[in-house]
């Protein structure tokens, strides 16, 4: 041959066999079963930007972990992730697109979206995760079979919160609460339960909304300064949230009076210097930190060859955990789904699969989750955690609170 | 060569005026409207509802817009908070019982009366302060329908629309929303080809132009703004209704934010002001290019082109859209209509030369 062409059959060959080698040949890929098709649809760009990032990448090193573990009974699982911006029109559009690609089940992680696609997830009969946001009412499997809240509801955090202040802090009789919230639907969603235990707990309460996006609300603060209240509840999430505990703490309130929703996490309390803001607590629904047995296969088997999905130091982080906890659960859903029904798998089996849940705790990840057909929520576990001026130590053990005024409340809305 | 302009001539008046002289025109606007009318036997389900069926919703909105903006000149930017109105009273009414038909009607008058009541301001101030006035006007009618549990539906805030049937047709299933969609817009679109032909048009553009020059030569600028307003107002609310119905099926306030009131401006900006075919080209950009884009970038990633986090992969598109936007608007500072318009004055004469005009 002239030296030309062997030179080019030569690196020709060359590729080739550096391309076939290079292929992951050693590990133990779930490979040849049809792949399970789980679609992450959320805001990156605009309004859930504190969140997402962490989260999403919670969720793909959990999966890549699952998939390096041979799968689920050696189905892969196959993530989709694209950004919706919080744009109903948009979350929509791609709902439809990763339905027609055969995704059979979605994570929105966005109030408007979720809440604009619920009625299309029952019409098509594929399971949509909700974790700890959304509507109220979507925790009722009858009125909504598709919908799988998955974690306490804000509501059912709301009464956490004042489980704890009533049994650990003082007591609840006589006193008096702030709520000071974000002024959205996601603000708002509390105000029913607590207005309702108004009666039976003998407490004040005053309601003090600050403008979206919550980047101003020094006004609120020293509204609430007149207030004097002797427990302060805010309900917000992202950047608002530091603000919140600043307005607060600069407003003469003490850190131990600030009992947050679970939207709180490290980063937000790190600009508070030294001992600022140790005492303020918050709702926990997934256990943060490294020190979880999922997170260390995470780390042992994912991150440290170098597979993961982003920053090492956010691993263990409230919002990366929570991101494990969201696809721990339709992954356990989906192994009791192919062991009861087999492949391939549906939509409709998934659900199925979802409703086996039983005293699932993702190995110490989460409260103990038991999601029947009627209820959707799990059984609205959580715990208290306090700020200690390094991380969210917890205070109490799982607990529930007020589920039984919390399904009351839902059941009276529906029949309006 | 591409538009036959030989052995065309017009013997009478009304064949000169009419909207297409041309016939090459004429057999184009056939053509797409062909296209859309079977639009369901060829297009796969999927681009039918999250494509086409909003891109007609919004090109309705944005033709409302536009005869607001493009023809009377008044700055309006609290347009979704029209369009929100109109949602929500269409499904109030048909709550109540009203017919589906009368629900929109009653929702679009609604819409115009407040539209009118707060572009009562354009009398008195124009152009940067008219704008301060409509975004106020955006920002108290989200507040209304997000605290006051009667509009709103209640604290969970999203309101189911009910199921109606339009002129004894059940507005069940895709096709049929897709045609009561495809049927406003070609309402919307007829209206505003021809309004610059009738009087109230040509009113509208004298008070665009200088309307105190408009008022010596006798138009009634007070009447004329509010006019447009509330016909402006009026399409918006309906169209409103349109997408709650036929697009969105659950209102949530957040339908109808500040952030969709930019997206219209935006599509009547990019489009063209004042023309037709500019504003379903700029609500065809605004709506489908960040979701295209997208779609692309993910597909490159996915085959593994192109590798970076899942953060960076969510904002190069954005970052794309709004280069193409800067460059659109560079190269045509009067929009997509007028790139079109070029380049069908381009084929008009070709392949003779044609003067830039």
């Amino acid at each position: 041959m002239k030296p030309i062409r062997r030179t080019l059959l030569g690196s020709g060959l060359a590729a080739t066999a550096a391309v076939t080698l290079g292929l992951p040949m050693g590990r133990a890929l779930a490979q040849g079963k049809e792949p399970l098709k789980f679609a992450t649809l959320m805001d990156f760009t605009r309004v859930y930007t504190f969140l997402t990032s962490e989260y999403s990448q919670g969720q793909q090193d959990y999966i890549r972990l699952i998939n390096l573990e041979g799968g689920v009974d050696g189905h892969p699982v196959n993530l989709t992730i694209r950004d919706h911006a919080s744009h109903p029109q948009q979350g929509i559009a791609m709902y439809n697109e990763a339905l027609r690609d055969g995704n059979i089940f979605f994570d929105f992680l966005s109030t408007p979206v979720a809440n604009a696609v619920m009625p299309r997830a029952n019409e098509d009969k594929v399971p949509m995760i909700a974790f700890a946001h959304g509507r109220a009412d979507a925790i009722d499997g009858t009125e909504f079979p598709y919908v799988f809240p998955s974690a306490a509801i804000y509501r059912s955090q709301a009464a956490l919160l004042m489980q704890y202040i009533d049994e650990q802090a003082g007591g609840l009789k006589g006193k008096k609460i702030a709520f000071v919230h974000i002024d959205s639907p996601f603000g708002k969603e509390p105000i029913a339960l607590l207005e309702a235990m108004v009666q039976s707990k003998g407490f004040t309460l005053q309601g003090f909304p600050y403008p979206v996006p919550g980047t101003e609300q020094a006004a609120t603060w020293t509204e609430v300064r007149r207030f004097r209240p002797d427990a302060v509840i805010i309900w917000g999430a992202g950047p608002g949230q530091a603000v919140s505990v600043r307005g607060a703490i600069g407003n003469g309130i003490s850190p131990k009076s600030i009992y947050s929703v679970v939207w709180i996490s490290d980063t937000d309390m790190q600009s508070f210097s030294g001992d600022t803001a140790v005492g303020v607590k918050r709702v926990t629904l997934v256990n943060p930190g490294t020190d979880q047995k999922i997170v260390q296969r995470i780390i042992e088997k994912v991150i440290e060859p170098g597979d993961g999905s982003g920053d090492r130091s956010t691993v263990g982080s409230t919002y990366y955990n929570i991101g494990v906890a969201s696809m721990a659960i339709p992954v356990q859903a989906a192994r009791l789904a192919l062991g009861k029904s087999g492949a391939p798998l549906t939509g409709e089996k998934l659900k199925a699969g979802l409703e086996m849940i039983k005293d699932f705790d993702a190995d110490g990840l989460m409260p103990p989750l038991t999601i029947t057909a009627e209820d959707h929520q799990g059984g609205g576990w959580g715990r208290i955690s306090e700020w200690n001026g390094k991380q969210w130590a917890p205070l109490s053990d799982w607990s529930t609170a007020e589920q039984d005024l919390v399904w009351k409340l839902i059941r009276e809305e529906a029949g309006k | 060569m591409f538009y036959r302009l030989s052995g065309v001539h017009h013997t009478r008046y009304a064949s000169a005026r009419q909207l297409w002289p041309v016939p090459a025109d004429r057999w184009q606007v056939y053509g797409i409207l062909a296209l859309a009318l079977a639009a369901p036997l060829y297009l796969p389900q999927v681009y039918l509802s999250s494509y086409l069926l909003p891109w007609l919703i919004f090109g309705a909105a944005t033709l409302a817009l536009t005869l607001l903006m493009g023809l009377a000149g008044q700055l309006h930017f609290g347009f979704a908070a029209v369009m929100a109105i109109g949602a929500y009273a269409s499904i109030h009414l048909s709550q109540a019982g009203v017919p589906f038909e009368l629900a929109l009607i009653g929702a679009g008058l609604l819409a115009a009366l407040i539209g009118c009541l707060f572009g009562a301001a354009a009398l008195r101030v124009k152009g940067l302060y008219l704008v301060m006035a409509t975004v106020a006007m955006q920002f108290l009618v989200n507040w209304v329908i997000v605290n006051v549990t009667a509009i709103s539906g209640g604290a969970v805030a999203t309101l189911q629309t009910p199921r109606v049937s339009f002129l004894f047709i059940p507005m069940d299933g895709l096709m049929a929303r897709y045609y009561l969609a495809l049927l406003w817009a070609v309402i919307v679109t007829l209206l505003i080809l021809n309004i610059k032909r009738t009087s109230f048009g040509r009113a509208l553009v004298a008070v665009r132009d200088k309307d105190f020059a408009a008022a010596v030569i006798g138009v009634n600028i007070f009447k004329y703004k509010l006019l447009a307003f509330f016909s402006s107002s009026f399409l918006g609310g309906v169209t409103g209704a349109i997408l709650a119905f036929c697009y969105y099926q659950a209102v949530t306030p957040e339908q109808f934010s500040f952030d969709v009131t930019i997206s219209l401006v935006a599509m009547v900006l990019v489009g063209g002001l004042g023309s037709v075919i500019g504003a379903f080209l700029g609500a065809g950009f605004v709506l489908l290019a960040p979701i295209i884009l997208l779609n692309s970038i993910a597909s490159l990633v996915d085959a593994g082109w192109l590798s970076v986090s899942t953060t960076l992969m969510a904002h190069i598109p954005l970052m794309l859209y709004g280069a193409m936007i800067i460059g659109f608007l560079l190269y045509e500072p009067l929009g997509l209509a007028k790139i079109y318009d070029n380049l069908r004055k381009y084929f008009l004469v070709w392949p003779f030369r044609h003067t830039q005009s």
